[in-house]
């Protein structure tokens, strides 16, 4: 299984994300989900979220959530996940993550897991601006 | 002993720092350490049960028996995407 973390102050360029792709011919799924950040926080409009991050441990505690979901689910190919930190404005994508595997179902509950393994343990915080 | 102490997040405006130096006894634990931070930082006791703790890059319990080089990290509920 390979895997890729980018953690980075730049816009997501998603685009540019699935032109990288590389999948084996055995791969017959590729799930990509975006995480934007909201207008709202709670009920107060917002212009943007600000994205503090513990990088050693950010990129431990993924490296750790890479292994265990390649023991989870074996077929997994390939993870790749991209999380802004620093100011970004609302509408923009703050998190992007794709898994490549033979089959959808294993793509879908991966990833699922994956994003929510890191709303727990990985030491990201944000900090909304009005 | 001295170990360092960062804090992340809303903890550094509770704190009042980014990070501080507390001198503990040999074979402190966490929750030692915590007891005397939280007479320095008494706004941090408000958080006492949902604070995460690490070492290093790594969490840890309350009751890990502290070691001299150590780096204490204290912060709040993680909340990426």
């Amino acid at each position: 299984m390979t895997t890729e973390l980018i953690l980075t102050t730049d816009p997501i360029d998603e685009a540019a994300l699935i032109a990288r792709r590389r999948a084996s011919a055995g791969m017959g799924a590729a799930i990509s989900f975006s995480g934007i950040v909201r207008g709202k926080e709670g009920a107060d409009a917002i212009s943007a979220i600000d994205y503090e991050a513990f990088r050693p441990m950010v990129e431990h505690q993924f490296k750790l959530l890479f292994a265990e979901a390649g023991q989870r689910w074996p077929v997994v190919e390939s993870i790749r996940l991209v999380h802004r930190v620093g100011v970004v404005k609302v509408g923009e994508p703050s998190l992007w993550v794709e898994v490549v595997t033979p089959h959808r179902s294993e793509a879908f509950a991966a990833c699922q897991w994956l994003i929510d393994e890191m709303k727990r343990i990985v030491p990201i915080w944000k900090k909304p601006l009005l | 002993m001295t170990v360092r102490v960062h804090f992340y997040s809303y903890f550094k405006e509770l704190t009042g720092c980014p990070s501080t130096e507390e001198t503990v006894v040999e074979g402190a634990t966490i929750d030692q350490l915590l007891g005397q931070l939280y007479g320095r930082f008494p706004k941090l006791t408000a958080m006492r049960n949902s604070t995460l703790i690490a070492v290093g890059v790594d969490y840890q319990g309350r009751s890990y028996v502290l070691k001299t080089g150590d780096e204490v990290s204290l912060f709040p509920p993680v909340q990426g995407g």
